[in-house]
């Protein structure tokens, strides 16, 4: 069997964590969202979820950084290489897995990746913000805003192709219009279909 | 005291809102543009014809190509040799072709001939005060070619163990010996590459003594800027400093140097207080142990090794005894940078890859922009404001360029803000008549001291963190402040308390 590897993007509050979570167990195959800084080499000394929201899926601040001799002090950057390093070694080695974030959709496209984008009107997903935060709406909607922003100019920082741009991903769903649970069953519907499509063409 | 008149003072005097009454008179410049002048009728017009001038725009092209190069630095989106070439090459064009109309200057920024005279290897005159500093540039390249050479035969690996063993281990101990060990070697190698190997090899003892390599690699960094500050061939700045303005490698240790000693003492009591209780916690497992790293196994060449070892003996010799002996830094640098390559042997192709030629083309070009901003009196102004603000009294001066430097080298890089103020420092002395080393000495423990205080302010900061976290050690501005801030501010003010003492009360 070819390895399966699904790549899922998302606008803040859509779902996309969820829907990744759901393909995970419907799969049978890992699934890296912060779980990538362990594999990447941070101390155990560290706070992982404290690292995760300071660093992990950050730009490079330009101003607070500088590069010397080829190595740059920019804990973003740094974080963003080894994880980059190590997605692509697991694709290398031929592993299954799904990740979210993280460029994938473009790092990974020559190791035949799924790629899908999460998006979501935004009465949903400041509904589901606000119900995970325990947040009123000012604040979930800043919270969102702040990190589609922080999402967006992450991947356009490190592509060279735009975040939520449809015609960088195989699929774009909307998920206020099924729920999560029913887009994840759409998407495994079509991840099975493109599975055998593969298969199929391998054996031509 | 004389005041100074640069050429583009009467730029700012003529565009006073004051001054403008009606509208009399059209000019039409050099390069056909139409200007309506709204004079007061008694204004000169000769002043607003400067202004109008492709010469009287030279200083101000000059200034936007230098911050475009700050800029263009600071957005890292292309290598920082090519922004510094590629903006003195439009200095040479714009400033002084174009604008300047003066050929002749471009030759005297791009220096070359000095390289040509005999004074430039031998004798008390290191390098002409405007353009590429090629003593600069011929003693970086040397030493790099040293260290190469010294790294390659496990030198520094070898220094790093050897101590950890004398020190038994103990990572409190090491704690200590390795920031005075950062001071000594960055006093003559440059501070990046020291922090490269300290950096390395204090990770690797980290794990292996299981301690957090973290306090020790932030009081490393701190102490390599602070023994770079130490002697003339320590850290760029200091390179640029006592080339420029004639300086000996003892003129500096006794000057520089003392402060730098003092301030160690002091430096590795503040760093100790905030971190030794850390530390002393994962000595427990030390005791438990029975296998260690022996410093034998960096070397793979004894013979190579011992040679390493001598040729950086020599390097220190000749620097220290420079001024005796009569030979230039570019003298010591070319000649050192030859013995080691004669010693490589078929090495030789591999040691010369790993020269970063980058960093020197990166002088090369920042030589050039200063140059123009100095050949067209903005530098001059700067000295001018600096002179106004003090009033030309020593105190404030001294006070103003220390903190001044300090401040700005925490957040800019320190090597193209030190070129800046040479000759800012060498006008204030020549029109207000204040004492040049002083001030030299000021400006290097500003420039130099100023960039530990972030992570950003030098780059063995950079080389120091970017290590760390390559190892899985993040470090957060926060948490590198925290600590570097409070040594920063305790060395400057000591700095200034004892540079005030010893040359101006005194």
């Amino acid at each position: 069997m070819k390895p399966l590897i699904i790549s899922i993007d998302r606008q803040y509050g859509s779902g996309g964590r969820d829907i990744a979570h759901i393909l995970e167990k419907k799969f049978d195959i890992p699934y890296y969202h912060h779980r990538l800084l362990r594999e990447v080499g941070i101390h155990q000394d560290y706070d992982i979820d404290e690292i995760r929201d300071m660093y992990d899926e950050s730009p490079r601040y330009l101003t607070a950084s500088r590069r010397v001799r080829g190595l740059v002090n920019s804990n973003e950057e740094n974080i963003t290489q080894r994880e980059f390093e190590f997605l692509r070694s697991m694709a290398q080695q031929g592993k299954s897995f799904v990740v979210i974030g993280h460029c994938s959709e473009e790092l990974l496209r020559d190791y035949g990746v799924i790629s899908i984008f999460i998006t979501g009107d935004d009465d949903f997903k400041l509904k589901r913000t606000m119900e995970k935060y325990h947040e009123d709406e000012a604040a979930a909607r800043a919270r969102m805003k702040r990190f589609d922003r922080k999402r967006k100019n992450y991947h356009n920082y490190y592509t060279n192709t735009k975040w939520g741009d449809v015609r960088n991903y195989d699929i774009t769903m909307n998920s206020s219009r099924l729920g999560v649970e029913k887009t994840a069953d759409f998407l495994e519907a079509y991840i099975r279909q493109r599975m055998e499509e593969a298969e199929k063409a391998s054996e031509e | 005291m004389g005041s100074m008149s640069p050429a583009f003072y009467p730029i700012r005097q003529a565009m006073k809102p004051s001054t403008i009454l009606n509208c009399t008179t059209e000019y039409r410049t050099k390069t056909g543009l139409n200007i309506v002048l709204c004079l007061k009728e008694d204004y000169d017009i000769s002043i607003l014809k400067g202004m109008c001038s492709m010469e009287g725009f030279a200083p101000w092209a000059a200034v936007i190509i230098f911050l475009l190069m700050f800029i263009l630095i600071i957005l890292d989106k292309f290598e920082r040799h090519w922004v510094t070439l590629s903006c003195a090459a439009a200095v040479l064009i714009i400033v002084f072709g174009i604008c300047l109309h003066s050929w002749p200057d471009v030759w005297e920024v791009i220096n070359l001939n000095s390289i040509f005279t005999t004074s430039f290897w031998i004798g008390p005159s290191e390098s002409s005060s405007v353009g590429i500093n090629w003593s600069t540039i011929i003693f970086i390249a040397g030493m790099m070619v040293m260290v190469e050479g010294m790294a390659q035969q496990g030198f520094f690996r070898w220094l790093c163990l050897w101590i950890a063993r004398l020190v038994k281990y103990r990572a409190s101990r090491i704690f200590l010996a390795f920031m005075v060990m950062s001071f000594l070697l960055a006093m003559f190698i440059d501070s990046i590459t020291v922090i490269l190997f300290l950096a390395a090899v204090t990770v690797e003892l980290g794990k292996l003594l299981h301690f957090n390599p973290v306090p020790i690699i932030l009081s490393e960094i701190f102490c390599a800027n602070l023994g770079g500050s130490a002697t003339m061939c320590g850290d760029p700045p200091n390179i640029i400093i006592g080339t420029s303005l004639h300086l000996s490698f003892a003129d500096f240790i006794v000057n520089t140097g003392l402060l730098a000693f003092v301030s160690l003492f002091l430096v590795m009591l503040w760093f100790w207080l905030c971190y030794h209780k850390r530390l002393q916690k994962s000595e427990k497992y030390v005791q438990t142990m029975t296998v260690f790293p022996d410093p034998k196994e960096a070397i793979e060449n004894k013979t190579g090794f011992i040679v390493s070892a001598m040729i950086f003996l020599l390097a220190i010799v000749l620097l220290v005894s420079h001024a005796q002996t009569g030979l230039t830094v570019a003298f010591i640098g070319a000649f050192i940078a030859l013995v080691t390559l004669l010693a490589a042997g078929k090495h030789v192709p591999e040691l010369l890859k790993q020269i970063d030629y980058k960093t020197l083309l990166f002088f090369i070009g920042l030589f050039v922009v200063v140059g123009g901003l100095e050949e067209t009196d903005v530098l001059t102004v700067i000295a001018d404001l600096i002179a106004r603000i003090s009033g030309g009294n020593m105190v404030p001066v001294v006070l103003i360029i220390i903190w001044v430097s300090a401040a700005a080298s925490a957040f800019v890089d320190n090597i193209p803000f030190s070129a800046v103020m040479v000759p800012v420092i060498r006008t204030l002395s020549a029109v207000y008549g204040l004492d040049l080393n002083v001030l030299a000495w000021t400006l290097s423990m500003g420039t130099d001291i100023g960039g530990s205080a972030t992570p950003i302010g030098a780059s063995a900061n950079v080389v120091g963190t970017a290590v760390a976290m390559k190892n899985g050690y993040p470090i957060s501005w926060k948490s590198y402040m925290k600590t570097a801030v409070p040594a920063t501010i305790l060395v400057i003010s000591v700095s200034s308390l004892l540079i005030l003492i010893r040359y101006v009360w005194i």
